[in-house]
């Protein structure tokens, strides 16, 4: 006979005033056997967990229910009551009569009391089959991959290494730095963001504790948490990057030409290239698409160009000094170990061509980071303002907001970002050319965040002209050049419209297109948007699904520059606090083969979401296996199990059946 | 304007920021709204309807549409209660900007027939309004049928205007001063 404490608790009001306490008292000491039954006003707070400790210390009770909130915040915190009071944490079960009861029925006291009895019964009769669980635990690798090289990914990685754990930091581009290398000035402070940048892509291409693998791709991961085995392709380069110096000799002398990323097409660069100036680390690598070498072999199996390895001899013209072309480069795979992953991929900018309403064919309709490039020292005209249609300096320049954000056709959500960018470049426009004339276009104004108001109010005393309300109808190119803005103006009560000859729209923040797949390679889900979910938005803001892999930056979803790296350094953290220990402790909530009675049929290796279960020989028969650091606790496979050869520690069916009756007895 | 269109471009005038500072407002303290409408919440002219109440006129300033002034004649229409000044939250006195441009119309010849009345009766007889028909009454009541003030001493009403002759209304009053 099991010995069950019932213990209600009254959350305040929050159970108190839907829930009558005392009849769901007098109920509980009515279940079979049920030896105490007692109320507190928080059962979670010290005197509330005191109650239960005591009563397990005099040997009045060996099992417990908590009739309270929810498992999901405060199981926890009970079993380890339980475990201080030298009970096996997995004697408890907890009846959530909050969320599932009194929240929901606050207006029917009657029903919502009925409720609470029939949950607590349900619990009641789930205990009293529980079985005694130990927890494992395992070795950790201690060390951590970052994924991304912005700014996220940047600081992460970082603070690990300073922590001294070793770093790996995956780059997809040739160098790091991210969209942030891209940025002219960050506000509010006016930063050269290349002068706050550059030193700390620097520090990581130094850093003895990092390893640095940029132009480079995840290709499969194996493992969980403590023990992910992380294959990488680092894409061949074509340039040996222990030779090459980065002189950009190179890029002096290739003939090939193709749009530069970096400058979002805005000009051309060479198919040999160096990314940018500060680039970290500082070498090239061949764009096979557009070199003449690999475009010809492709073609016609010849051999062409190789101007960058030979020079051109007739015109006295060297190749690559340090002798370190290499076209026959390719693809290398490696396999690298770590404890915990972090996630900083970034974001994207939404194209403008999805907004044919804007004239987006105009060459003088700009996306924000297109204008970026405009405007930045590194840039097309080397931060000369001119109209890329003809070259001229604008006498006017419009902004328009919230292109693609708050938006049912594209994105519900705030982008967060553009209204006070859209001040940086008013900012950086009226203090080069005071004369200038800007009007910035929003629905309304948004300037949430340290010292960003100041920020807003300072540019408007520059002369910026902020016209409220409303979005941009039309930008319409007219025949003499300039475009013409149709808009409405709150303020003025009125429609409005303005000729300008250069229109910047400040279009959505993105999730990178990748995100997905490399959510999926780690477990980590994302949300509707399309950016990685976190557990919790308040209480695990940088922790995803999946233990050990965490988020920071704009993967997660819009954000700025110094939310980007107070959550990359959260993340950091976190994935420290993880590996740190050397250990993992596994829950012992989760799935065990019962291998004589598995028919090897397979359902489960499909079914289950975390990869958990593998067929593995045994005895010359294949049987199913559950890897108990890699099961979720979901209990997919055992509800599906067709030989019912799946017990699912913790919800047993014998559990599950006693609770379905409890609930439909009383 | 083009029926209720407002081109912002074509019809900003730099001018009237100019003369906005010229006649005592700091454009630049102006440029300090958010338009967060607390005057308009406590403005008369707001109450009473009228097209360009003090929040608008400021946002019509700040993107120098000087025509709407010369057109509109809702500045004309304040009340001087000076409220929004002492309720703004970004101290940017709105009702020193009303004066401001009240002395800019008065320049363009812009402003409506009874304020051109006001201001001829404020010259010649010292008072802005003037109660006539009353002498009458006046008497009846033992009052002298012509108030005690400058409407009654010649004198002081020679010196007021020589006064007033010495300010900018020499200059731009719509009647002649003599």
């Amino acid at each position: 006979m099991a010995k069950i404490g019932v213990y209600v608790c009254h959350c305040g009001e929050n159970v108190k005033g839907a829930v009558n306490i005392q009849e769901v008292l007098d109920f509980a000491k009515t279940l079979p056997e049920v030896v105490i039954a007692k109320d507190y006003q928080f059962m979670c707070s010290d005197p509330g967990q005191n109650l239960i400790k005591e009563d397990i210390k005099e040997g009045l009770i060996d099992r417990v229910v908590v009739a309270a909130c929810t498992p999901r915040t405060h199981e926890p915190i009970f079993r380890k009551a339980l475990e201080e009071a030298g009970l096996n944490k997995y004697f408890y079960e907890m009846a959530n009569i909050r969320d599932q009861d009194s929240w929901a029925h606050w207006h029917d006291k009657l029903g919502a009391t009925e409720k609470a009895k029939r949950l607590i019964a349900s619990a009641v009769a789930k205990v009293k089959l529980a079985e005694p669980l130990e927890d494992r635990y395992q070795e950790a690798e201690k060390s951590v991959m970052v994924i991304g090289g912005g700014i996220a990914g940047i600081f992460a990685a970082l603070d690990l290494a300073e922590m001294g754990l070793k770093v790996y930091l995956v780059e997809k581009q040739p160098s790091i730095g991210g969209n942030m290398a891209k940025l002219d000035k960050t506000f509010p402070t006016m930063d050269c963001s290349a002068c706050i940048l550059t030193p700390k892509m620097v520090e990581v291409g130094v850093h003895p504790n990092i390893e640095l693998i940029t132009y480079a791709e995840v290709e499969d991961v194996k493992g969980y948490v403590g023990n992910f085995e992380v294959t990488i392709r680092k894409k061949a380069r074509y340039v040996d990057w222990e030779k090459c110096t980065g002189c950009g000799h190179c890029m002096t002398i290739c003939p090939s030409k193709a749009p530069n990323e970096f400058n979002l097409g805005l000009n051309d660069r060479t198919a040999i290239y160096i990314e940018f100036p500060q680039a970290v680390p500082k070498k090239a690598v061949i764009d096979t698409d557009n070199c003449l070498y690999f475009k010809t072999l492709r073609k016609t199996g010849k051999v062409a160009c190789k101007i960058c390895e030979k020079g051109i001899p007739s015109k006295n013209i060297a190749g690559c000094p340090a002798e370190a072309i290499k076209f026959e480069d390719k693809d290398e795979f490696l396999t690298v170990k770590v404890g915990a992953v972090i996630l900083a991929t970034g974001f994207k900018v939404m194209e403008k061509h999805h907004f044919k309403e804007y004239s987006p064919n105009s060459p003088d309709v700009l996306t924000a980071l297109e204008f970026e490039r405009l405007i930045s020292a590194t840039g097309p005209t080397e931060g000369e303002l001119r109209r890329p249609s003809d070259g001229k300096k604008p006498k006017s320049v419009a902004f328009i907001s919230c292109v693609g954000s708050r938006d049912e056709r594209f994105h519900t959500y705030c982008s967060k970002v553009c209204c006070m960018y859209m001040f940086k470049h008013a900012k950086i426009l009226k203090e080069k050319y005071p004369d200038i004339d800007l009007y910035l276009f929003f629905i309304d104004v948004r300037t949430a965040g340290k010292d960003f108001e100041e920020f807003y109010v300072s540019t408007k005393q520059l002369g910026a002209k902020v016209i409220r309300g409303g979005r941009v109808s039309a930008v319409d190119i007219k025949p003499n050049g300039k475009l013409r803005i149709r808009a409405f103006d709150n303020d003025l009560c009125s429609p409005v419209e303005v000729d300008v000859d250069l229109v910047v729209l400040a279009t959505a923040i993105e999730p990178g297109i990748d995100t997905e797949k490399l959510g999926r390679f780690f477990g980590a889900s994302c949300g509707r948007e399309g950016f990685l979910r976190e557990v919790h938005t308040k209480l695990y803001p940088v922790d995803t699904a999946s233990r050990g892999v965490f988020i920071c930056g704009c993967v997660q979803g819009p954000k700025d520059i110094p939310e980007s790296v107070s959550q990359a350094k959260a993340a950091a953290a976190s994935a420290a606090a993880t590996v740190m220990p050397g250990k993992i402790k596994f829950e012992a909530i989760s799935a065990e083969v019962i291998r004589n009675k598995c028919s090897s049929c397979g359902v489960c290796v499909n079914l289950c979401p975390y990869n958990a279960i593998v067929l593995e020989e045994y005895q010359g028969i294949y049987k199913a296996k559950v890897e108990p650091a890699l099961c979720g606790g979901c209990g997919t496979c055992a509800s599906a199990c067709p030989s019912k050869a799946i017990i699912f520690h913790g919800f047993t069916t014998e559990q599950i059946l006693a609770q379905i009756e409890a609930l439909t007895t009383y | 304007m083009e029926g209720n269109l407002i081109k912002l471009s074509e019809e900003f005038l730099q001018e009237l920021w100019e003369e906005i500072e010229e006649m005592g407002m700091s454009v630049k303290d102006l440029r300090r709204c958010i338009q967060c409408g607390r005057c308009a919440a406590t403005c008369p002219m707001a109450l009473a309807g009228l097209d360009y109440f003090i929040k608008k006129i400021v946002h019509a300033s700040i993107l120098g549409l000087k025509e709407i002034f010369l057109e509109d004649s809702s500045i004309w229409g304040c009340q001087s209660c000076n409220r929004c000044v002492e309720i703004c939250p970004m101290d940017i006195k709105p009702y020193e900007l009303i004066l401001a441009l009240r002395r800019m119309c008065m320049r363009n010849y812009a402003m409506p027939s009874s304020t051109i009345d006001s201001l001829r009766n404020y010259y010649e007889k010292g008072h802005s309004v003037i109660t006539a028909g009353y002498e009458e009454r006046r008497r009846k009541l033992g009052l002298p049928e012509v108030p005690p003030t400058v409407l009654s001493n010649e004198e002081m009403r020679k010196k007021f205007q020589e006064v007033i002759k010495q300010t900018a209304l020499a200059e731009v009053a719509p009647f002649p001063l003599d």
